[in-house]
């Protein structure tokens, strides 16, 4: 088998390749979480992913009001669809998965027979100043004593030359892999262990790879943990050549600057700018940026239903980038509405259809 | 029935003369700051800075009914118009084209914002002020942690450090350093520590008196005034807190509320169901808090507004900006994060003897699912009504709900 076919195969199914793996899992929410600690510690870090659809208990719990995603993840915790999770680790990358852990950690204290393992908040914060890297410095100490960890300095290396190699993927993927391929393989690295993504990643770059095409568009707003409207925006004739959420490009965007538990934090504070935690401003350069980078022709924001943040980028992001541009607002989890894809169809020059 | 308190009456007349002053002063060239409800609004106080309250600017645009012109110019300049509609009302009056509409004369600019980055949307609002010529937004952090401290009420005075957690006090210690710093830079104005440590004084002085107001309606039978009274009672002089002013007005609505229970006032003569409110006011129906009076004997005696001034905000110790970090650095997990809220709510409940609690949970409601269960496994019955506190057309029935429900708990 490719290593394409490999890692888009661990993406279908990433609970059942997290647990294949042998190691002890302990579930991630949200791209904050210091997977590096949780390697280190001899465990295996797997991203919770939600699943569009059902989430009557994450509505009971959350309220309705919340993103759906938060919803769905809670569900399917309490679903047991994770497999045997040895702790849960979320981290405040949006105000959403703030919620989704004070409802855990509060289900586990007044409904104790309820199946859930133990509960961490790691209070990564992202305000560009000096006082936040002290500060969230502390709380990565506080986990690494929490998990029992050692040295992270291997640990850290090794992530951070997945990064690496996720980058130079980045790059290849704007003319040889679809975006909806690239989401899958990103997604595949966040539910193996590290060494495993790593040498798929590598064989990955290896491998000839035929050209893709379609009309090249930048995809920012919310986040994708499912495929869902990567493939409807393929389907109908674009290519994302490139994102700005941390299920895509912004998981990978930066390294630490020194194998060390203050670099570790500065990396976690400043990584990003991802929407629900960064200003206008710095969204808005970053978009029209990478946007330039992967040769975008048009820029499509997609917002999911209680994802505050993103329409208020969005004015910003299209002055900055300078592209014909969408903003698909209030959207459902996993899809598009027919109205919002017949106005991002318009984006497409005459004559280019499916 | 009773009049209304003297209290609200002043308080509210107070705000307008106040509000009209600030605008002299700021059109001669004073500075302005527009901050959050819960952010250290204490530090502009002592440096003599004027600043607004975010939402209390927004109820005033509300009862203006100038909301939805407001939200009209967001739209115009592509921002959204339904999220967080409430943080992003005075935003809007930056955009403001028609000033003989402006409510009370209309905001001012202010040339700095201060407000916490809680929620993925309320940040970018203070960046939309940022980019307006002239605003400067000092963002703060909004930090959590794992431990939740036990009956948190009764740490805060004094043992804070242990209910927050250090880390949390460092960063937010920082930041108004921080803060203190741009201000004496951007303004000119000079921070003196003696002018501070008078200034929390007076804040905890302010609370205490709250504190013995919701004591006795707490003890009160009947209840002596009409919840919705207490609020201008209680929300006008907090705005105000660290003043002369705020501190007297707070020990005027105590002694007035001392001398209605001591005549034996009733707000209901016929009170047989004592009733407690959770969640915002519903302002676009206040008669709702008098409406079950006659018909069950069914008296609201609880707010969050006066309850959270008596618990929420003494601060006392020796370092007072790290005490004043500490009234703000767990001020959202106090009244929203279960379980420090929901086992306050049960505390109150019981405190002031209620037999029903009604509980307003709007969508995003911030742990509703945990209060109203922990009320109800302490036995106290709960209504939950489903609907925004602003926006008339999600309550409806509202009104046939509570009358099913009070049919019930009255024949108990
Ligand atoms: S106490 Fe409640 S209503 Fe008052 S400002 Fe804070 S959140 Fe708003
Ligand atoms: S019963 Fe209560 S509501 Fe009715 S008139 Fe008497 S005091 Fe007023």
């Amino acid at each position: 088998m490719s290593a394409l076919a490999e890692l888009l195969a661990v993406a279908r199914d990433r609970v059942a390749a997290a647990h294949a793996a042998g190691l002890p899992v302990v579930g991630c929410v949200g791209a904050d979480v210091p997977v590096e600690l949780i390697t280190a510690a001899g465990m295996l870090p797997l991203r919770l992913a939600g699943k569009p659809g059902a989430s009557e208990l994450g509505d009971r719990y959350l309220g309705s009001g919340v993103d759906p995603v938060a919803r769905s993840v809670l569900t399917r915790i309490l679903a047991g669809d994770y497999g045997k999770l040895e702790a849960i680790v979320v981290s405040r990358d949006c105000e959403a998965s703030l919620r989704l852990f004070y409802a855990l950690r509060e289900l586990r204290r007044v409904e104790p027979e309820l199946p859930l393992p133990p509960v961490r908040l790691v209070d990564v914060l992202h305000l560009p100043h000096h006082t936040t890297t002290r500060y969230v410095k502390a709380k990565i100490a506080e986990l690494r004593e929490w998990l029992g960890v050692g040295d992270p300095r291997e640990a850290i290396e090794a992530h951070d030359r997945l990064r690496r190699l996720l980058a130079e993927v980045a790059v290849l993927r704007r003319t040889r892999l679809t975006g909806t391929q690239f989401l899958g393989v990103v997604a595949a690295t966040t539910a193996l262990p590290v060494a495993t993504a790593t040498a798929l990643v590598e064989r990955l770059l290896g491998e000839v790879l035929p050209e893709v095409d379609g009309v090249r568009a930048f995809l920012t707003g919310s986040s994708h943990d499912d495929p869902g409207v990567y493939e409807v925006l393929e389907e109908n004739g674009f290519l994302i050549t490139g994102e700005d959420h941390d299920w895509g490009e912004l998981l990978f965007a930066r390294t630490c600057a020194a194998p060390t538990e203050l670099a570790l934090a500065e990396r976690y504070q400043h990584n990003g700018p991802s929407a629900p935690r960064a200003s206008i401003r710095q969204r808005a350069a970053h978009t029209a940026a990478a946007a330039r980078a992967c040769g975008a022709e048009v820029l499509i924001s997609y917002a999911r239903v209680h994802d505050d943040a993103p329409p208020w980028d969005f004015s910003a992001q299209r002055a900055a980038a300078g592209l014909p541009a969408v903003l698909a607002g209030h959207q459902p989890y996993g899809g598009l509405t027919e109205k919002a894809l017949t106005e991002i169809r318009t984006l497409l020059p005459l004559g280019v259809s499916r | 029935m009773t009049g209304r308190l003297a209290s609200a009456t002043t308080a509210t007349a107070y705000q307008r003369e106040w509000f009209a002053r600030m605008r002299e002063e700021v059109a001669g060239g004073v500075p302005l700051a527009l901050v959050n409800a819960d952010a250290p609004q204490e530090i502009f106080r002592a440096m003599g800075i004027p600043y607004v309250v975010n939402q209390w600017w927004a109820s005033i645009v509300a009862a203006k009914r100038q909301t939805q012109r407001y939200l009209g110019l967001l739209r115009e300049r592509g921002y959204p118009d339904d999220i967080e509609q409430y943080s992003a009302t005075s935003l809007a009056s930056a955009f403001e084209t028609d000033l003989e509409q402006a409510p009370w004369g209309g905001l001012p600019t202010p040339s700095i914002v201060l407000g916490e980055t809680t929620g993925d949307a309320s940040r970018k609002i203070f960046d939309v002020w940022d980019a307006q010529p002239g605003v400067t937004y000092y963002p703060l952090e909004s930090a959590a942690e794992n431990a939740v401290p036990e009956r948190w009420w009764e740490l805060m005075p004094h043992r804070w450090e242990e209910a927050i957690g250090s880390d949390r006090l460092d960063l937010m210690t920082g930041e108004l350093t921080g803060l203190i710093r741009f201000l004496e830079q951007t303004t000119g104005r000079v921070f003196s520590e003696t002018r501070f440590r008078e200034v929390l004084a007076l804040v905890n002085e302010q609370q205490e008196w709250n504190r013995r107001t919701r004591d006795l309606i707490a003890a009160a039978r009947p209840c002596p005034i009409a919840v919705t009274d207490g609020i201008p009672s209680v929300m006008v002089p907090q705005w105000h807190r660290g003043t002369e002013w705020a501190r007297d007005a707070a020990r005027a609505f105590h002694d007035e509320v001392r001398e209605r229970v001591e005549a034996g006032v009733a707000v209901c003569e016929d009170e047989r169901l004592r009733l407690m409110w959770i969640g915002r006011g519903l302002w676009f129906d206040l008669e709702f808090y008098r409406r079950f009076q006659e018909s069950h004997g069914a008296v609201f005696v609880w707010s969050m507004y006066l309850a959270i001034a008596a618990d929420g905000y003494l601060r006392y110790g020796d370092d007072p900006l790290r005490a004043l970090a500490a009234r703000f650095a767990a001020f959202s997990d106090q009244l929203y994060t279960p379980p420090w809220s929901a086992e306050w709510y049960v505390k109150e409940a019981r405190h002031h003897g209620v037999d029903g609690v009604v509980h307003l949970v709007s969508d995003d409601a911030r742990g509703g699912y945990f209060t109203t269960r922990a009320l109800r496994a302490a036995g106290i019955p709960v209504l939950e009504l489903h609907a925004d506190n602003v926006d008339a057309r999600t309550g409806g029935d509202l009104t046939t709900q509570m009358t099913a429900w009070l049919d019930e708990l009255g024949s108990n």
